[in-house]
């Protein structure tokens, strides 16, 4: 089993600032001790709610923001075993401490696509020039020769010749979202981050950009981190799947093993919570009370004590650490 | 369909509504000939994806066509508390305005966008409240008095106050009482009891959407409160003064998924307590199928397709429900979308707007604009596979 | 293997176009279109509408004669004589050439001054865009028509230093402008994912974010040329300006000053004096406020539609 990227206890907070001169009266826990693993030519799927710091774990890992403590092992050929040295003459790039230009090399390897594709697309910009950028950005090559694998990239995610003149704002919505994929794929990633991009697209045109991105992986060998709220895309398209609540990691399984039998009661309740799309199953849901606590003061212990219905004592004490249980299946819970 | 009134049973009907948008790429066909009806207590979901048009006639029902969209025709009737019926496209912005808000009432995607970032949230309750229940507020601040004065507690200020209510409930325009209410300090001690009873009222209505510590959130400004609470304040302010409609759109699309769970089965408990009839506008089926009786289909502007619910998950008609249906991730099945894209409305598809797409296209589909037909019981489609041309 | 394109398709052209069907709706914005292209016609073509003498600098006026009354309009003398018997209309017309080459040099200059440092206070934030605004601000505390006469004074008198003076003081403005459209801008997403494809900072901020802020620029700028103009004129004719008989409309409006009175029995005796000028530096201002507006009228909806 090879992984693509391994991090290990990843930290990323972001200050609150407040006062006249801007103090920092608090921390915004997004990030807090992720140990992750994504194997190669995998697609991890990464669901939890908004503010349960899925999205900042994506863009920490890819370095558009710089963590706070932690590694991020990191080999485009994906050879880093389950365990490997902290340091040392055979270790991997951390990508926590690579910066500059070397970092800057680095991206060609690994790309993200976002979720609204209409300000992911620089409106002032024609669909060649922004799906041509990577390539001269990294000095790969330019002019007609860029030209040439632009139409290239752009007949496989499904455009054409005719949409090289145009601006984004002529496009689709699904269309423009082909556009950005187009930009990722461009520099032939190892590695590429999904952050929901279906969510702004169409219903009836969702299937046809999950067929392509499964498409694509196929073809170019990639490996997905796919983040999503929506859990039957993340079930139609995931390998494994994590959930996250409140900046940690609390189960992480196989796809169908996750769906069967889901053991964190925070998944559990998630996946009950989904509407049904069909009015005669009579499911019973799990309700949670009140709200998600704010990032900035999680509560102590298991994070997810105050709203879960079988907490004990021990949950409010101490954090529960991320365990295997079953052969693929990890959870962070005391129940287990 | 082809009545110009509404059965005894029904609470609103849009009749063949057409409206269009003069932008500067050309006239955009937004909505064209829509039809829907809505039965007393029954909740209507409308389903459709972008330029479907289901936003455009949801904003039209309450006469808030957002510009340059201006409606060419058609009829919206509806059922007043009174059981008169009125004709929305027809009203002077006077009349609409005692209609938004207390017969109809609307509540939109983005809670934080409905909500006035300076004022507080009780004001805004309060708002509502006086706009449309004012002689019943005042009545009962007039009770608070009389309560009051029962036991004992009476000086020339409660006095005031009491003559002041019962000019008001008299709708009276004696300049004194114009003058008192315009001087500061005055003004907060005559209306001290109809604030009270106002907020009471507030409060009740806070307990009712199940908001957690109301005495604190009626104080609150919205940008203190989490998006769950903010769509639940909006519910309360729309139902603040118990509209027979209340139309929905999109309230849960930008909320977390537990939090949409809850406001759901708020608002199915809400319908019982308060018997509204609603609409619910959405794209997404799983909460179609939770939360409607009957589904609407709108596609490219017109209403392709409806039915019970249940009726339209099993025996989907139209090409584009059935598309739809199949589109849904299901685990086993392979992924299936529609082929093509949504039209461009400023030039659409002669014929059925939807023929482009269809599997099932026929050459007449290129040319009759197919209508909708009751094709078995209470289940009516717009398609030529099932009759309805000329 | 190089995709041909035919004309009308090409996008940039479908924008202008767009842009002036737009103007095209408001009538005022043709006229100010106009008067801006006549002037510049007018500036183009003075060597052909007034024949310099040979061998001098053109901008100098010639005259004929050093009476100091200044007299009518006549067939000689198109707009008559000012003071010291300069030919008027000869110092009209390379005016205007003058006119344009200070508005065009102070807004071009202090433009690129201004998105130098607006881009880089914008961009970088924290303390670049502390120390960067607090130069900006000590500047712009200044009155600027008392600014730009102190460091005129200080360089000399002349029209170098008048637009050179102008530079120094328009820039914050510009600074100011182009920092708030970097801020707005740099939060988007597609500035993330220039940064996330590995382009360097400069890149970003010259071929990403620029062309997305240069629209209010654009309008800024032509509302700017008006009152550079006026500002200059006004330095003119405090004596801050070019030497007497220099082609310039603040010199001439300056030459009239005796005579606005007039004589005892005729007070408009020497209408031609101070009315020619003034006109065309009114027409021009004008002009080019129109511009702006219309401009500004035009690119606002259409951003917010895109």
């Amino acid at each position: 089993m090879s992984n693509i990227v391994l991090t290990r206890d990843l930290v990323k907070y972001f200050p609150v600032k407040s006062g006249v001169f801007g103090k920092k009266v608090g921390e915004v826990k997004a990030v807090d001790r992720v140990t992750i693993n994504i194997r190669k030519e995998e697609t991890l799927g990464l669901v939890g709610e908004s503010g349960c710091g899925k999205t900042t774990l994506a863009k920490t890992i890819i370095r558009l923001y710089k963590p706070d403590y932690g590694q991020i092992l990191f080999d485009p050929e994906g050879k880093i075993p389950e365990n490997p040295p902290y340091e040392g003459k055979n270790s991997f790039i951390d990508l926590a401490k690579v910066r500059g230009a070397e970092l800057r090399k680095l991206r060609r390897f690994m790309q993200i696509v976002y979720q609204n594709p209409t300000t992911s697309l620089n409106p002032r910009m024609l669909v060649k020039d922004i799906v041509a950028e990577p390539l001269i950005v990294q000095g790969i090559c330019k002019g007609a020769e860029a030209e040439e694998k632009v139409l290239e990239i752009l007949e496989r995610v499904g455009l054409g010749k005719e949409h090289l003149y145009r601006y984004p704002h002529e496009f689709s919505g699904g269309q423009r979202q082909r556009i950005a994929i187009a930009r990722a794929l461009i520099t032939n990633p190892s590695f590429v981050i999904l952050d929901e991009p279906t969510s702004s697209v169409d219903v009836s045109v969702r299937a046809s950009l999950l067929e392509l991105f499964k498409e694509l992986q196929k073809k170019m060998n990639l490996t997905y981190l796919f983040i999503s709220h929506d859990l039957s895309i993340i079930e139609a398209i995931s390998d494994r799947i994590a959930v996250m609540y409140l900046g940690k990691v609390v189960e992480l399984a196989e796809n169908k093993e996750i769906f069967s039998n889901p053991l964190h009661p925070y998944t559990q309740a998630l996946f009950s919570a989904i509407p049904i799309p069909n009015p005669e199953s009579k499911r019973k849901r799990i309700l949670l009370p009140g709200e998600p606590p704010s990032p900035v003061n999680p509560p102590t212990g298991c994070r997810f004590h105050p709203r879960c219905i079988y907490a004990m004592d021990i949950c409010k004490n101490t954090e529960p650490k991320l365990q295997k249980v079953g052969s693929e299946h990890l959870v962070a819970c005391h129940l287990y | 369909m082809s009545d110009t009134s509404l059965n005894l049973d029904e609470q609103l009907k849009v009749k063949d509504l057409v409206v269009r948008f003069y932008t500067y790429e050309g006239i955009v066909k937004a909505v064209e000939k829509a039809s829907l009806k809505l039965r007393k207590g029954e909740t209507l979901g409308i389903v459709g994806e972008t330029g479907s048009g289901k936003s455009v006639t949801a904003l039209t029902i309450i006469a808030l066509t957002p510009s340059p969209g201006k409606v060419e025709d058609g009829k919206i009737l509806l059922r007043k508390s009174d059981d008169s019926i009125i004709d929305i496209l027809k009203m002077s912005e006077a009349q609409l305005l005692k209609i938004r808000g207390r017969e109809i009432s609307m509540i939109f995607q983005e809670p934080n966008a409905a909500l006035d970032p300076v004022c507080r949230v009780g004001e805004q309750i309060a708002e509502a409240i006086l706009a449309h229940r004012r002689m019943e507020m005042i009545k009962k601040s007039i009770e608070l008095i009389e309560d009051e004065k029962k036991n004992g507690r009476h000086d020339v200020w409660t006095a005031l106050e009491m003559w002041a209510y019962r000019e008001m409930l008299n709708n009276s325009s004696k300049t004194i009482l114009k003058i008192l209410l315009k001087l500061p300090i005055i003004r907060n001690t005559i209306k001290r009891k109809l604030n009270h009873a106002v907020r009471q009222e507030i409060i009740e209505l806070l307990r009712l959407m199940e908001i957690p510590d109301p005495e604190r959130v009626i104080d609150a400004y919205p940008h203190e409160l989490s998006g769950g609470m903010q769509q639940r304040i909006v519910i309360a302010i729309a139902l603040a003064c118990s509209p027979l409609l209340l139309i929905a759109d999109e309230p849960t699309t930008n909320l977390d998924v537990t939090v949409q769970a809850q406001i759901l089965d708020l608002i199915n408990r809400l319908k019982e307590k308060f018997g509204s009839s609603i609409i619910y506008i959405t794209h997404d089926m799983g909460v179609i199928a939770e939360i409607s009786d009957r589904v609407a289909v709108m596609y490219a502007g017109s209403v392709v397709e409806v039915a019970y619910v249940k009726e339209l998950f099993r025996n989907p008609l139209h090409p584009y429900t059935k598309g739809l249906l199949e589109s849904i991730p299901r685990p086993g099945t392979p992924l299936k979308s529609i082929p093509g894209n949504v039209p461009n409305l400023v030039n659409p598809p002669s014929g059925c707007r939807f023929h482009p797409r269809c599997a099932y296209m026929m050459e007449k589909c290129k040319e009759v604009v197919p209508r909708l037909i009751e094709v078995s019981k209470d289940h009516y489609v717009a398609c030529l596979l099932y009759g309805g041309g000329e | 293997m190089r995709s041909s394109l035919k004309i009308e398709q090409s996008p940039r052209i479908k924008e202008i176009i767009f842009i002036l069907t737009r103007m095209r709706e408001n009538p005022l914005s043709i006229v100010g279109l106009a008067i801006v292209i006549s002037f510049a016609i007018i500036a183009i073509s003075a060597h052909i509408l007034a024949p310099p003498v040979y061998g001098r600098d053109p901008y100098i006026i010639p005259r004929s004669g050093y009476y100091p009354e200044p007299q009518p309009p006549s067939p000689e003398h198109p707009f008559g004589t000012t003071q010291g018997q300069y030919d008027l209309y000869y110092g009209i017309i390379w005016g205007t050439r003058a006119a344009y080459r200070i508005g065009v040099l102070v807004v071009a200059a202090s433009a690129v001054i201004g998105i130098a440092v607006g881009s880089l206070a914008g961009y970088y934030k924290g303390f670049v865009d502390e120390i960067l605004m607090r130069i900006t601000d000590i500047i712009l505390a200044f009155p600027s028509l008392i600014l730009a006469m102190a460091l005129v004074v200080a360089f000399g008198p002349g029209l170098d230093s008048i637009t050179l003076a102008l530079i120094l003081v328009g820039w914050p403005g510009y600074a100011r402008l182009v920092r708030g459209e970097f801020l707005r801008i740099s939060a988007e997403d597609f500035v993330e994912a220039a940064k996330a494809i590995g382009s360097s900072d400069l890149r970003v901020i010259i071929r990403h974010i620029l062309p997305n802020a240069i629209f209010p620029l654009l309008v800024y700028a032509s509302l700017d040329i008006g009152s550079i103009i006026l500002v200059a004129a006004a330095l003119s004719f405090l004596g801050l300006g070019p030497p007497e008989g220099y082609a310039d409309w603040g010199q001439l409006i300056s030459l009239s000053r005796n005579w606005i009175t007039g004589t005892s029995t005729n007070p408009f005796a020497y209408w031609h004096v101070y009315t020619i000028p003034g006109l065309f530096l009114f027409l021009f201002v004008m002009g080019w406020n129109l511009l702006g507006d219309a401009l500004r009228d035009a690119l606002d909806p259409m951003l917010r539609r895109r």
